[in-house]
């Protein structure tokens, strides 16, 4: 055990601090569930990539600078220290982008993952059917292989980024008559192709974050599938896996909500209750406790390990210390938490972060498969009701 | 950067786990419970061990461990509801000792031939001293009052949380071990009752508990071996963390057994009292809590997501 950084690691900080405080925008941006909000953060996207900051643990040729997992949380320290916006990217670098490394042909690591470290291609999830939610192995979204091509025919929906995303990628039934987890293969779609209707949902903030995405007869090159055919199950439990575990939320984001929770309280004073003050600072522990155990992970996969089930106990945690953070928050803003604007006139952005924290329980398999993966793969528990 | 536990350490508490799990069941409990309390031969088992010796130099006939293999040594005296005083002894005692240069007993010490429970201030009752024996929840604790003339050293009270908290997180694992099993085996409706999402959610959220306690733990445990400015803080987080989880873990193990879990025929109860014991002791949950909000709100340690290992 080392926990001192490295003079290396110092040095990439402050070259990452540096950068971020002479590009980031000084500006919040609009919400990037908006249109108007979602060219502004691809532009920023693009901005990162034109200093080689899109994914920093991608191999060189692929846009990256090579760089291991610490310094990727290093990165993401003062990334969100630097206030730095959402990423519009996430489901392409942190999703798809694995995915394709671990599972991907050369051809498809070149053609897919240049673009998507540079932020030209933002790419948008597509799991969920209408009567495919929790139960994934439900889908029925049809992919009959014609000649060269897979024709799609079907239905996705809460697919997250697809109102203005460029591209998509989902799991799709290729073997007629096949049932559950078998017959599935694992495609990426262009969403501007020919058959494919998007229509963007309201969500609870009032704005079209996720679309319906509905397929008649689109035509999809066998070029873009990704393993085998029939091997989607596999691929897409890896890309869940990447989802709830290590990338999707680094614990950057959360130690930074934690501080400015911290600041909130202090402004407050003597308004907050005794309760409320004991609240703010257990989730100040939660946010450490979840970077410490982020490190521990990091380090074991930098020395060969890998993380398994233990993803849904990241996912577990994190979501619900952000939603309880962001409550807390709600508590000490009192009367002004109803305000889109604030009386000082700055954007009420523990509301939305509020509102956006309700949703991560959710997305990602819900907590409750969460639990259940926990109590059955981690813990032992038996199975029941599912064979 | 590298926040993996040191391999020999983990190596010695798995040989260490294995070892109480042979010979300190819970048979061995309900002897010591039926009378003594203490017993020469387990002690005798864990001198032999080496364990007296962890944290005592080599050059005293010890293994010169850190504070950080200590700690995982005290989680598994945690998960086998050990009784004896080893980590009074051999685990607090004795950094205290070395670091203020009284070494004269450290030999004996790891001969195994003094047992040492140190007072301290914040500790109204000890285990293992002199003096008119208390009753405790816990059968197997030996508590006596405190002398009023205890020292109020803050190296000895970390040493003393730390060294707690770490039993805690072992308890508390325990005690999930033990729900899981019997909720492997416990069927209704025609089940274990372990299929039931209901019990299942239970026991996930004490897995949730202990996977976001232990590296606080191991946080804590290296900031002492570092001698950190802020220790203490990390000391107390791992303290707070640690004696919440615990709690979790007796409170789900008990719903999880039912009436059995009611019963002192069921070996959860030893586990659970000694959790409700050790939670108060070397500075309760809120002597710790306002360590750490000093800490985090008063200004002194560096907040947010550049300071992870402030």
């Amino acid at each position: 055990m080392d926990l001192a950084y490295s003079p290396r690691q110092q040095a990439f900080r402050q070259e990452v601090r540096e950068w971020l405080a002479a590009h980031a925008p000084a500006e919040r941006l609009v919400t990037l569930e908006r249109k108007d909000g979602f060219d502004q953060h691809v532009a920023w996207e693009r901005e990162l990539a034109s200093g080689n900051w899109g994914m920093v643990t991608w191999p060189t040729e692929y846009g990256g600078r090579g760089l291991d997992l610490i310094e990727w949380l290093i990165f993401e320290e003062e990334y969100w220290a630097a206030g730095a916006p959402l990423r519009a990217n996430q489901n392409g670098i942190f999703l798809l982008g694995p995915t394709i490394m671990e599972f991907g042909s050369d051809e498809q690591k070149t053609r897919f993952l240049p673009p998507m470290a540079r932020g030209e291609v933002i790419w948008a999830q597509a799991w969920s059917e209408p009567g495919a939610g929790s139960d994934m192995a439900a889908i029925k979204t049809t992919a009959r292989r014609d000649g060269d091509h897979y024709v799609i025919n079907g239905q996705k929906t809460w697919s997250s980024r697809a109102s203005f995303a460029d591209w998509g990628f989902g799991l799709f039934r290729t073997e007629e008559g096949s049932q559950r987890h078998k017959g599935l293969s694992f495609l990426l779609f262009d969403l501007n192709a020919p058959g494919i209707t998007r229509r963007p949902i309201r969500q609870l903030h009032g704005d079209p974050g996720f679309a319906e995405l509905f397929f008649d007869d689109v035509r999809v090159p066998v070029g873009n599938r990704i393993a085998g055919e029939g091997e989607g199950w596999k691929v897409a439990m890896a890309t869940a896996g990447f989802e709830r575990g290590l990338m999707l939320r680094s614990p950057g984001r959360f130690q930074a909500t934690a501080a400015r929770l911290v600041a909130l309280l202090r402004e407050a004073g003597d308004n907050a209750s005794p309760g409320l003050r004991e609240e703010v600072v257990r989730l100040w522990m939660g946010a450490q406790a979840y970077a410490y155990n982020t490190y521990q992970v990091a380090a074991r996969i930098m020395a060969g390990g890998s993380i398994g089930a233990e993803a849904s106990l990241n996912k577990i945690f994190w979501s619900e210390l952000d939603r309880a953070m962001h409550r807390a928050a709600m508590h000490l803003l009192g009367p002004a938490a109803e305000l889109q604007t604030l009386p000082d006139g700055r954007a009420n952005e523990w509301l939305e972060g509020y509102i956006f924290s309700l949703s991560g329980p959710i997305y990602a398999g819900s907590n409750e498969i969460q639990r259940n993966i926990t109590a059955e793969r981690l813990l032992g528990l038996p199975r029941v009701g599912a064979g | 950067m590298d926040f993996r536990l040191p391999p020999e350490s983990v190596e010695l508490a798995e040989a260490v786990r294995a070892y109480l799990a042979g010979t300190h069941g819970p048979d061995v409990l309900r002897q010591l419970d039926a009378g003594g309390n203490r017993d020469l031969r387990i002690w005798q088992g864990l001198v032999e061990m080496g364990l007296t010796g962890l944290l005592v130099p080599e050059s005293e006939g010890g293994l010169g461990m850190t504070l950080l293999g200590g700690a995982l040594i005290a989680r598994e005296c945690g998960r086998a509801c050990l009784a004896e005083p080893l980590v009074d002894t051999a685990l607090v005692a004795v950094p205290w000792l070395i670091a203020r240069g009284e070494t004269g007993d450290l030999a004996a010490i790891a001969a195994g031939e003094k047992l040492v429970a140190l007072p301290h201030a914040v500790n109204p009752w000890i285990a293992d001293g002199e003096g008119d024996e208390l009753a405790s929840v816990d059968p197997l604790r030996n508590l006596v009052a405190a002398p009023e003339d205890a020292s109020d050293d803050p190296l000895l009270l970390d040493l003393g949380a730390l060294m707690s908290a770490a039993q805690l997180v072992g308890l508390a694992e325990a005690m999930l071990d033990q729900a899981v099993a019997y909720a492997q085996v416990r069927e209704q409706f025609g089940h274990a009752i372990g299929g039931f999402q209901a019990i299942k959610h239970k026991l996930a959220d004490v897995a949730v508990a202990l996977e976001f306690v232990r590296p606080v733990l191991w946080r804590a445990a290296r900031a002492m071996d570092d001698g950190l400015a802020s220790a203490p803080l990390h000391v107390s987080h791992a303290k707070y963390a640690a004696t919440d989880a615990a709690y979790l873990a007796a409170e789900s193990a008990i719903q999880v057994h039912g009436a059995m879990g009611y019963t002192y025929e069921v070996d959860l109860h030893f586990w659970m009292k000694r959790a409700w014991a050790l939670a108060g002791a070397w500075g309760d949950r809120n002597f710790h809590y306002h360590r750490i909000e000093d800490a985090a709100l008063g200004g002194v340690h560096s907040l947010g997501p550049q300071h992870t290992f402030a």
